[in-house]
């Protein structure tokens, strides 16, 4: 299990223990956080399962591939160069403690 | 001696009981009849979704497969080749682009369901699901109008398995041949006249410079043909049942149709078309003290997962209220549902039309008859009493 912590839209921090190789996404959606959807389930393809990763640890994250930043371009909430889609981050020991800020909007 | 056979005629009608002792007693199971271990809990379920290098779907994803299918299709690639696939035809289907189909769509809802109007009896799936979801995916992908039926017909028996022989019978195999033609000829059609379409980019797209094979751009067309008649219709049927069956929340959604995409998403959990789909191994994996070997087939019970007390509490209770996250009613991962949105919305628009001519309807029958398919569940028809 990973410890990651989504701060919801209303600003209330969840810790969540994400099983090791689920996506964030799957980790937020399987326990209730609010502030996420993740319509297409994972595939990259509908952008609504946006959060903004904590700036400090964001070079500690795989780069994210041209078909996110391509889904990346289309989320409701504003982009920031700490924007990354949930469903690409894979839970792994190295994100202990993460923090992950869920936007107002998914869309 | 308990077994899980998806052949079987009393798993179309009720896998529900053989799911719970599989996810309570059996989580890691070998089914001899489908030669294939079966995942039964959720968080099993959503781990080899996660994980396409180990759970593969390079060597077919229906549980019976199609002949020569596997490898040429989104749902029978893995990554990278599937996400190149993937994101030439997403564009089409992404949630922002469907809006132009509003429209369409209501208007082919709001002439269905009048003709239902004045009807005391009707069969919910020849009078008015299929003939929605036929006429929707017609104006989708921009089908020649005029082989509705026949196209809807095939679509249904191709997705069918044989319970006796455990394959694809005759009848079967027939109906995909016939959709692989009929799709060919399409494909013909808007390559020597291109239109703004799916099927005319999908058919001329190329990936790193590469022209399509052409049994990829085939049978690619052939199954989002399959999906978007066969899993979008049988889906609505489950929806009708339930909301005929639970007079409480059909009550709920037709006083505020606001609610409906809280229905649909129950129903996604509670009964979702697709039940199970299967996965080979690339290496040994042990698993709830069983080990499953490289080359195995290992099968994904969805509507499993969707009902396991581990995930969501009182599971076998339809509560519209319950907002059900992260439900399996759509598979998950890289494979995820291609046609979630426009499902999602096609299903709104026709019950919202369906309720203002047929507010209050009932069961006809209490036992019905359930599809023969190792991979899908729906009822072959769904005849209801208006009240």
């Amino acid at each position: 299990m990973v410890r990651i912590i989504y701060v919801e839209p209303s600003g209330n921090p969840r810790t969540v223990d994400v099983t090791e190789e689920w996506s964030l996404m799957q980790g937020a959606t399987a326990n209730g956080v609010d502030g996420i959807v993740g319509e297409c389930g994972g595939s990259c393809a509908c952008g609504t399962c946006h959060c903004y990763v904590e700036e400090s640890r964001l070079a500690e994250l795989p780069p994210p591939s041209s078909t996110e930043q391509d889904t990346l371009d289309g989320v409701a909430a504003e982009i920031k160069p700490n924007s990354r889609l949930a469903c690409q981050i894979r839970a792994t020991a190295a994100l202990e403690g993460l923090v992950v800020t869920l936007p107002e909007t998914q869309g | 001696m308990f077994t899980f056979d998806p052949y079987s005629p009393a798993i179309d009608a009720d896998p529900f009981p053989f799911y719970k002792t599989l996810r309570d007693e059996y989580p890691c199971f070998w089914s001899p009849q489908a030669q294939t271990w079966v995942l039964s809990r959720y968080s099993d379920i959503v781990s080899a979704g996660q994980n396409w290098q180990l759970y593969s779907s390079a060597k077919g994803n229906l549980m019976t497969e199609l002949p020569n299918r596997a490898g040429a299709t989104l749902g029978t690639t893995d990554p990278p080749r599937h996400d190149r696939l993937r994101g030439l035809v997403q564009h089409a289907f992404m949630k922002r682009n469907l809006e132009g189909l509003a429209e369409p769509m209501r208007d082919i809802a709001r002439t269905a369901a009048e003709a239902l109007r004045g009807k005391d009896q009707f069969d919910f799936i020849d009078a008015f699901s299929s003939k929605f979801t036929v006429r929707v995916l017609f104006a989708a992908l921009g089908l020649p109008l005029g082989d509705e039926q026949t196209v809807r017909d095939k679509a249904v028996l191709m997705v069918q398995s044989d319970p006796v022989s455990r394959a694809k019978g005759e009848e079967h195999i027939a109906a995909y041949n016939w959709m692989r033609d009929y799709a060919a000829k399409v494909i013909a059609d808007r390559r020597a006249h291109p239109q703004n379409d799916l099927i005319s980019h999908f058919s001329m797209a190329e990936i790193d410079g590469d022209k399509l094979d052409e049994r990829e751009v085939l049978l690619t067309t052939t199954t989002l043909i399959m999906a978007g008649i066969e899993s979008l219709g049988g889906f609505m049927s489950m929806l009708g049942l339930n909301l005929a069956d639970y007079a409480d929340a059909r009550k709920a959604v037709v006083a505020k149709p606001e609610l409906l995409p809280d229905a649909v998403e129950e129903s996604l959990r509670f009964n979702t078309s697709a039940q199970r789909f299967r996965r080979c191994l690339q290496k040994d994996v042990t698993l709830h003290g069983q080990t499953m070997r490289e080359g195995d087939f290992v099968c994904l019970a969805y509507g499993s997962g969707n009902r396991d007390e581990r995930q969501y509490p009182n599971p076998d209770v339809y509560d519209i209220t319950r907002k059900p996250r992260g439900h399996l009613g759509f598979g998950g991962g890289v494979h995820a549902c291609l046609g979630s949105a426009i499902a999602r919305m096609a299903i709104r628009i026709a019950f919202e039309e369906f309720h203002k001519v047929v507010p209050n309807y009932r069961r006809a029958q209490e036992k019905l008859d359930w599809m023969p398919s190792s991979t899908f569940r729906s009822p072959l028809r769904l005849p209801l009493t208006v009240h």
